[in-house]
């Protein structure tokens, strides 16, 4: 992998298949991808297609049964689990559906978290992700929680907690699945925002008006990846 | 992160499930309240025991009939000058005690009297304070006099008792002249305080208040330790010997070493059966905990998966659930810990000797604590051990 150390992510052959019962699933069938830094990339297709899968397995979260991934130079299937931890900590920001917001505690408190769990100093952090906050347009809903907030302010939190730590690769599964057409249009333009500051971002999605947005759009159907529909 | 951080997050946690953790702690609570008063039971009744026996030499014996009421055959100040003629015995006096109506002027009481022989006062520590002691002389000419306790002094004048010394009192409507007054002794064994007896020579006790009805009981001192044993063989000899009608069998014949050791036992047994009660609360509650700690790990299943996606690491995870159920059963000691203390005058209104003390404290903390770490360990380690990807899926 000479030109490895460009790349975001580099991801080669991937296959993963799942044992159900004596059945083989194939849910990746050789997959590669190459991500590089700023780039702003869809990976679209219909739900069973293995869109999530991948986007598990590029989120460290789940181990490929074939292949190799290099995620920002670091060879992540040589990793150990609390090296992997440290990987998601750093290198990935992660932005859910379902926004995966603790129900418990505040916007602040939420957005500071990953940023707690990297050992910096608690003032520093709550400055940090005051600082994403307002930035998103949420100063005035920190103290929250998230019942408290509207779906598209929830988004927004889960957005904010997940570029605080500045990661290489923001990862977002179907971001505007739970969203209205308002909200999902604002969630759109903060993510352009990003990209446009140099952010790396991969959106998961089945939705096409996701796609039509980002700069580099690729297909997934039946476990394999096409660069063209 | 940060434990101060975890705290926080832990306690945010804790408070969202108020009713939960409360009924969650009901047990620690309970188990801790019982191992603080086992050690407070124990520490009471350890006090009491050294209390009733510390003017008690141990190599006291003392020779009272098996029986209440009258008897057959008594004792006689004759049979302890027997068992004076064993090697093994240094000393042997009569005692004869009852109750009665003591008069003084316009006061009285109702108090115990003690008819005793002149050397009973050294043996027992009592000491004149004003006045002055028994003598032979008045065991000899059985003199109507008396010395009394201080407390009973006090009761009687009010609160000025020198004023008694040299004044007569009525014992049962019997005469006696005060002729001094015994310091201050404390709390003595069974059968009232020395502090609030009046003592009267024997001779004149035996004729003037008991008659008949004499009664008395021996105390004996064995010449050291050793020699208990051997005494108590001596003794029971001369009983059999000059005591026909039942010999020694009407008599109970207790050394104070056995009685010391004997009364250390059954405060022993006592706290015993309280901890053995203690620890199976505390498992009862230790598994309570477990359960609802499995729970809590259940519903969540997909924040642990958010913990870990966003970069908390296996040992963090199981940080934070151990030290949550640690926290479950430390809350319960403290609170377990204060109303065993609220439950000592209770004790105490039940004549149950209970005193705190700083080790009943931590006994009852550090249990409570070894039950959390105990039972919530397996239910963290779960935690912990979730995989991301599962986790993230649990709905």
């Amino acid at each position: 992998m000479t030109n490895s150390s460009n790349c975001v992510i580099a991801a080669s052959n991937i296959v993963k298949v799942y044992q159900n019962g004596s059945e083989e699933l194939k849910v990746l069938d050789d997959v590669s991808i190459r991500v590089l830094h700023s780039d702003f990339m869809a990976v679209l297709g219909p739900s069973g297609s293995g869109k999530s899968t991948l986007m598990n397995i590029l989120g460290c979260l789940d181990i490929p049964t074939s292949g190799k991934y290099y995620l920002d130079g670091l060879d992540v299937l040589k990793a150990s689990e609390n090296e992997l931890a440290d990987i998601r900590n750093k290198k990935i920001g992660f932005i859910f559906q379902k926004f995966n917001l603790l129900p418990r505690l505040t916007a602040l408190q939420n957005v500071v978290l990953p940023l707690l769990y990297r050992g910096i100093d608690e003032e520093e952090a709550m400055e940090l992700a005051r600082e994403k906050l307002t930035l998103l347009g949420l100063a005035d809903r920190m103290g929250h929680k998230p019942n408290e907030l509207s779906g598209g302010q929830q988004q927004r939190v889960a957005i904010a907690r997940a570029i605080v730590g500045s990661p290489e690769l923001l990862l977002a599964d179907e971001p505007t699945g739970n969203l209205d057409s308002k909200s999902s249009e604002d969630a759109m333009v903060i993510f352009e925002e990003l990209n446009r500051q140099g952010n790396t971002i991969v959106i998961i999605t089945h939705d096409v008006e996701v796609a039509e947005r980002v700069k580099k759009l690729v297909y997934i159907r039946d476990g394999k990846l096409y660069e063209n529909n | 992160m940060k434990l101060k951080q975890l705290l926080k997050m832990i306690l945010i946690n804790i408070s969202q499930n108020k009713v939960r953790t409360f009924l969650t702690t009901l047990g620690v609570i309970v188990g801790t309240a019982t191992i603080f008063m086992v050690v407070a039971i124990g520490k009471g009744g350890e006090a009491q025991v050294n209390e009733q026996y510390s003017r008690l030499n141990v190599g006291t014996i003392m020779v009272m009939p098996a029986q209440r009421g009258r008897v057959a055959d008594p004792l006689t100040a004759k049979d302890a000058q027997l068992f004076l003629e064993s090697q093994n015995i240094a000393q042997a006096f009569p005692l004869l005690r009852g109750n009665g109506d003591i008069n003084y002027e316009n006061y009285s009481a109702s108090a115990g009297f003690a008819a005793i022989q002149p050397g009973f006062q050294e043996s027992n520590n009592l000491v004149v304070g004003q006045g002055r002691a028994l003598d032979e002389e008045d065991e000899n000419k059985k003199n109507r006099c008396a010395v009394i306790g201080a407390e009973l002094a006090n009761t009687l004048t009010d609160g000025s008792p020198s004023e008694i010394v040299g004044r007569s009192i009525s014992i049962n409507n019997r005469k006696f002249e005060v002729v001094g007054i015994y310091n201050r002794v404390g709390d003595s064994g069974s059968g009232g305080s020395y502090d609030d007896t009046a003592f009267v020579p024997y001779s004149a006790g035996e004729r003037f208040l008991l008659g008949a009805r004499a009664n008395p009981t021996i105390i004996a001192q064995a010449r050291d330790i050793d020699a208990v044993q051997s005494a108590i063989e001596d003794i029971t000899a001369s009983l059999n010997e000059n005591h026909r009608a039942g010999g020694a069998e009407q008599f109970r014949i207790l050394d104070a070493g056995s009685r010391l050791v004997a009364a250390q036992e059954s405060a022993r047994t006592m706290s015993m059966l309280l901890l053995a009660v203690a620890v199976i609360v505390l498992i009862v509650s230790g598994i309570g905990i477990m359960n609802v700690m499995f729970v809590t790990v259940k519903e969540r299943t997909r924040e642990i998966g958010t913990l870990k996606a966003i970069g908390a690491k296996k040992q963090e995870i199981l940080k934070q659930f151990l030290i949550e159920a640690v926290f479950i059963s430390l809350a319960g000691g403290v609170i377990g810990v204060i109303a065993g203390f609220l439950t000592i005058p209770v004790l105490k209104y039940f004549e149950l000797p209970a005193l705190s003390s700083v080790s009943g404290v931590l006994l009852g903390l550090i249990f409570s604590v070894v039950t959390g770490v105990f039972f919530g360990f397996y239910p963290a380690m779960k935690a912990a051990d979730l995989s991301p990807l599962e986790a993230l899926r649990y709905e």
